[in-house]
């Protein structure tokens, strides 16, 4: 685990920019019977466990409203009910770092009856609008919401802002079946399939991907028709991608975007190792460019460039690793 | 298209002047002659229009007498009342001249019938309109299309200056436009519209309506044809032509009842000819050939110059191998109307029902020749050039037939599917020629490319034929496309289809996951393409049928139809068609499930015959068919026994072959359902060996949740009827409760032996993988997911976990399929995929595809450490290969 967080960006991903901080709140809403009780439940825990565990977050740096603090004590912080939304979010607000990201989870039912979307909590319910105000006292940190629950596409016009990378898990709120969408969204930080550039860090744009995918292969499975379709917002332009393409549309603050935390590199004291990773760094911006150019080179002459580079990048990303881990 | 025929106006039939004086009482007696007629009384209408013509010698009474006369089919009292009528010289005799010539042409007498139309032309009768159309008809039956075109041209001015004025002046105009349609297709709108005139200027004319209800069917609208001649039987449920016109309406639309309205249409016109020659084509349909010519016969008995009858005796001589009797109907056609192209529709039409599809070209060819206009010549043509693999060929006659027929919904799907079609990639292999749609493509040639050439050899080495490569097998996504591509229309409830040189067939995922076992599909069609080669394609269907179904037993374990209990209560109930006479049950199904009854039935008959005089005599069998040999035959020269002695040896075989099934099952109705809870309980407790109550009762204690409880009826279910391996088989259940229990051992065994004998069951085939990995046996969980890819391959995960348990044992094929499988199915973790598929290629000594394909990986993830490590060792294995 470590030294996954050690390997350098990918091209596909420049998490240069990933934040040193985050800070997880997760909201798990009225389940209504127990199997969705249940099964919200057990995705707030995954996600938590995926958080700390795997990907480095502080148990302090997270904080889990459920829908009944009975159910498990240690881990839910407070009943989810506006009031402790406000609260935990007042209060995160005050001690974030600038430069800190905030994710929020809502896992739950929604609806969008008189055209105001909301997520249903004990008490009253959570409305897009209210979130959105919420949000506003976190006015420089990078903001996710990921609202998994049925309903859910319109939050993002209310929600959709600079900095902002809001995921729903449908593109309306016409669509209320239950979604799969958020099962296959825990799914993709929790079990690691979603790490489709395997440089051991899986993006929120990665993490999205998978999720909207594996819903398609269930229904084409079923043989049914898609019955939801989730979206993703980034852009700040309040029209959120079922697709999303970095270069066009949305995407692009979501592949920078990652659940915990990265280290910050080599150790300053290794100037042999330092300089390990610069070379990694500049092979790795040959082979962007390589690929930026594909389209302009014969198909041989490209190939044995790419292996030529990619043979020194495993070669040097193998002295990293044995210089890492002290092998002589 | 076509508008629809306005809808006929009231019709008063009652007798509405009784109580006139004499002349009023003679109208009345007319009138009730009329009536009687029109409701289809014939008998009662020619009495009384005798008695009428006695008195008052009517020229009109008397027609309407030869109508009536026509009616029943006394065509001969029809003539002779019209001649008297004639030579008594009734006043205005001359009216009755057309009428004859129609009697006359229904018999055959063409050149009396010219000379009466003639006459009633030149004597300026009322119906001179209705002859001269029908000169111009008897130039197209004798082939002079050129001077009939331009006679029926003149009824377009006829019409335009207002000339027609009667209602049989306007339908002979109809008449002439239908007839010009064939040069130009809109007219037949124009047609429709005069027909609708002449229906309004006398509603009451129901043989005008038959000719509405047959030009809705010719231009494919069997629903506004329904529409015409039920309107017509709500007031005359007599008229024969109406019934036949149903009858062929429902023969369009597949419907059995055809065979029953034409039968009912000849009860009251024994001579209608073309319910003669319909019901000659329907027993052509049942490939019965003797039969079809002795109806063929007896419409020539009535009209021995009906050219569609001698296309119908011919057709039988044809497909009966008497090449003698076929020359001779084909000359005898030919002399009548040299230029007569529906002739050899017929025969081509005839030729691909019985699976001949090169002659259909090859007929179809000839009507081209004879008729360039002969639309429905060039779709026979391209439909059956597109059925022996002639794709582009065949596409250039359908697009000559739409030009000329548009309303052809046929031609048009599938010009339409072609359009599909040429979107599709085409994957040779040394014997086939796979056309997949692209989006499958790589996924379903994993399967199919090996299956087929296996298929290929292993029915090679049975058959002792090699058919001609490459065979053209073409997968469908979308079922309606298959269905287009066998009959042109969506709708059809098969699965595959083999036209010998050609295999259409629904794709794995045309269905849902687990209804459909594309694997033995595949077998069952190419088995046919083998039996149509042996035999010349001169294979009775349900021969071929039953062979395929054993070839797909024969394939693989647990592959093919099994036995149900349905079938064995229709064959204890005398519902199953003898032997002798199988081909009714697929073509002429007494109830809904025969046909399927019929399929394993028949494949019943070949395991007897394999069992009893091997296999080479099925071998035998088709070469005697190739050489001529009609079915009864077959079974005296090659088994030597009689057909009717083998329907009693085939009963015994059923009898003992099932005896214990058939004994558990005296108390069932075939549905083996859970019967209701108290019901099973009378019915255990009072016997024992009641398979249904058995199981019933197995079933509902297992959804109770009471396991053990449920395993005695379950294990009782299973001795009784030890055959059952259905999708509520006993053994299913009991797979299932000993899972629950945690038995794993037996679950396993349990699934294992339904799976062995019933490879279809996906649930069992699923359940299986898992408990077998579960056991820490990953060569069986491969066995049973392996299995799983020919009912359902596009369960990305089933293919990773078969991959891994190839891998675990060393199958490294295996593996290498089942990795490309994953990244054919589009993984979200595509660089993975590549990777894992690069270290396969690498095991199975494929170096150079193991660099290009991690290199690819690598190109999606730099940093993708294990692909980077593999990069590295195929560096430096081709160093060392170097060095």
């Amino acid at each position: 685990m470590i030294r996954a967080m050690l390997v350098a960006a990918a091209i596909t991903m420049p998490l240069a920019t990933l934040p040193a901080q985050t800070h997880l709140v997760i909201v798990a809403g009225l389940g209504g019977e127990a199997r969705y009780r249940d099964m919200f439940h057990g995705w707030a825990l995954e996600l938590i466990d995926a958080a700390t565990e795997r990907y480095g977050v502080p148990a302090e740096n997270v904080t889990y409203l459920g829908e009944s603090v009975t159910r498990d004590t240690v881990r839910i912080a407070a009943r989810a009910t506006v009031e402790n939304i406000e609260r935990t979010l007042t209060d995160l607000a005050m001690r974030a770092a600038p430069k800190a990201q905030v994710m929020m989870v809502l896992i739950g039912h929604g609806s969008a009856r008189d055209g105001e979307p909301k997520i249903n909590l004990p008490g009253p319910d959570l409305t897009a609008a209210h979130l959105a105000r919420l949000l506003d006292a976190f006015p420089t940190q990078t903001i996710v919401v990921a609202n998994l629950a049925s309903a859910s596409g319109d939050f993002i016009p209310a929600l959709s802002g600079p900095r902002r990378a809001i995921i729903t898990a449908t593109k309306s709120g016409r669509e209320r079946n239950q979604a799969r969408f958020g099962k296959f969204f825990v799914d993709a930080f929790a079990g690691g399939q979603a790490d489709v550039d395997h440089d051991e860090i899986v993006s929120l744009l990665e993490a999205f991907t998978y999720a909207r995918r594996e819903v398609a292969r269930t229904y084409s499975q079923e043989g049914t028709l898609l019955a939801e379709h989730a979206l993703l917002d980034d852009n700040g332009d309040k029209t959120g991608s079922y697709e999303p393409d970095p270069t066009t549309t949305d995407g692009a603050l979501a592949r920078t975007i990652a659940l915990g935390y990265r280290e910050a590199g080599p150790s300053a004291r290794d100037p042999e190792l330092m300089a390990l990773y610069e070379k990694k760094r500049v092979i790795e911006q040959a082979i962007a460019a390589l690929q930026r150019d594909k389209g302009r080179l014969d198909a041989t002459a490209y190939e044995q460039q790419l292996e030529a580079m990619l043979l020194d990048l495993a070669a040097t990303n193998k002295t990293i690793r044995d210089r890492e881990d002290g092998t002589p | 298209m076509i508008r629809r025929a306005r809808p006929l106006t009231g019709v008063v039939l009652g007798l509405a002047v009784s109580g006139c004086g004499s002349r009023g009482h003679a109208q009345a007696t007319l009138a009730q002659a009329d009536s009687l007629a029109r409701v289809g009384e014939y008998r009662a209408a020619i009495e009384a229009y005798r008695g009428l013509s006695r008195r008052e010698s009517s020229w009109q009474a008397t027609r309407m007498l030869a109508s009536s006369l026509q009616a029943i089919g006394d065509y001969a009292g029809a003539d002779q009342a019209l001649r008297s009528a004639i030579e008594d010289s009734v006043p205005d005799a001359h009216q009755l001249w057309s009428a004859l010539g129609e009697v006359l042409t229904r018999q055959g007498r063409n050149a009396e019938a010219r000379e009466a139309f003639e006459r009633a032309v030149a004597g300026g009768a009322a119906d001179r309109l209705s002859a001269e159309v029908n000169l111009a008809i008897a130039s197209v039956g004798r082939g002079e299309l050129d001077a009939a075109t331009r006679q029926f041209d003149a009824f377009i001015d006829v019409y335009n200056r207002g000339a027609a004025r009667t209602a049989a002046d306007v339908a002979a105009v109809a008449r002439a436009v239908r007839y010009l349609g064939r040069t130009d297709p809109q007219l037949y709108k124009d047609a429709l519209r005069a027909y609708d005139e002449a229906v309004a200027l006398d509603p009451l004319d129901f043989d005008l309506q038959v000719e509405i209800g047959n030009l809705f069917l010719e231009k494919y609208r069997s629903d506004e044809a329904t529409t015409s001649f039920n309107a017509i039987l709500e007031r005359n449920p007599n008229h024969a032509d109406a019934i036949l016109g149903l009858a062929r309406v429902k023969h369009f639309d597949g419907s059995s009842e055809a065979f029953a309205l034409v039968q009912r249409s000849l009860g009251i016109n024994p001579n209608l000819v073309g319910a003669r020659v319909f019901l000659a084509r329907l027993y052509i349909d049942l490939e019965d050939f003797a039969s079809a010519a002795s109806e063929a016969e007896r419409a020539l008995a009535v009209n021995p110059r009906a050219v569609d009858a001698l296309a119908m005796w011919a057709a039988a001589r044809y497909l009966a191998h008497d090449s003698a009797g076929f020359a001779q109907a084909r000359d005898s056609a030919l002399g009548i109307d040299p230029r007569n192209a529906a002739f050899f529709n017929t025969l081509a039409e005839l030729a691909a029902r019985n699976r001949l599809y090169q002659r259909a070209v090859d007929f179809a060819g000839e009507a081209v020749r004879l008729d360039s206009l002969a639309w429905r010549g060039y779709a026979l043509r391209g439909l059956n050039r597109l059925r022996t693999g002639a794709i582009a060929e065949g596409r250039r006659d359908l697009e000559t037939a739409f030009t000329g027929d548009p309303y052809d919904l046929w031609t048009k799907n599938t010009l339409d599917l072609l359009d599909v079609v040429g979107q599709y990639v085409e994957v040779r292999s040394p014997r086939f020629q796979l056309v997949l749609d692209p989006k499958e493509a790589e996924l379903v040639r994993l399967y199919l490319e090996p299956l087929a050439e296996e298929a290929y050899d292993s029915l090679a080495a049975r058959y002792g034929v090699r058919p001609l490569a490459p065979i053209r097998v073409e997968v469908y996504p979308r079922h309606a496309d298959f269905s287009v591509r066998t009959i042109g229309l969506a709708g059809l409830g098969a699965l595959g289809v083999s036209f010998g040189p050609v295999i259409a067939m629904d794709a794995p995922s045309a269905r849902p996951p687990g209804e459909f076992h594309w694997g033995a599909t595949f077998w069952h069609e190419l088995a046919h393409t083998f039996h149509m080669t042996a035999s010349g394609h001169r294979v009775p269907r349900w021969f071929t049928e039953g062979l395929a179904v054993l070839e797909e037993r024969r394939a693989r374990p647990g592959w093919g139809d099994d036995v149900t209990p349905g079938f064995l209560i229709a064959f204890r109930e005398g519902q199953l068609a003898p032997v002798s006479n199988l081909n009714q049950g697929f073509m002429r199904p007494a109830y809904p499930e025969q046909v399927i009854y019929s399929y394993y039935q028949s494949s019943l008959v070949f395991e007897l015959i394999e069992q009893e005089y091997g296999f080479g005599a099925v071998r035998q069998m088709l070469a005697a068919y190739r050489d001529g040999v009609e079915t009864p035959d077959v079974f005296r020269t090659v088994l030597r026994v009689e057909p009717t002695a083998f329907d009693q040896t085939f009963t015994s075989f059923l009898e003992t072959r099932f005896a214990s099934a058939l004994a558990a099952l005296r108390h069932g109705t075939g549905d083996h359902a859970a019967p209701g809870r108290e019901g099973i309980g009378r019915r255990v407790s009072s016997d024992t060996t009641d398979f249904v109550a058995q199981l019933g009762l197995g079933r509902t204690l297992f959804a109770e949740g009471r396991l053990e409880e449920a395993l005695v009826p379950l294990r009782r279910a299973k001795a009784l009827f030890p055959e059952y391996l259905g999708s509520n088989s006993p053994r299913w259940f009991l797979g299932q409760v000993y899972l629950a229990q945690g038995q794993l051992d037996q679950a396993a065994a349990e699934l294992i032996d339904l799976t062995t004998r019933n490879a279809k069951h996906y649930p069992a085939l699923q359940a299986l993988a898992e408990i077998e990995a579960e056991r820490g046996n990953p060569e069986r969980a491969a066995g049973a997911l392996e299995s799983l890819m020919f009912v359902y391959p596009y369960d990305i995960a089933r293919h990773r976990t078969l991959a891994d348990h190839a891998r675990a044992v060393g199958a490294r094929t295996i593996e290498l399929r089942e990795r490309r499988a994953v990244l054919a199915l589009d993984p979200v973790d595509r660089p993975q995929a590549l990777y894992q598929l690069a270290r396969a290629y690498r095991d199975v000594g494929d170096r150079g595809a193991a660099r290009r394909t991690v290199l690819e990986a690598l190109e999606q993830a730099p940093n993708y450490q294990d692909a980077l490590d593999l990069l590295l060792e195929l560096q430096a294995t081709r160093g060392r290969r170097t060095e």
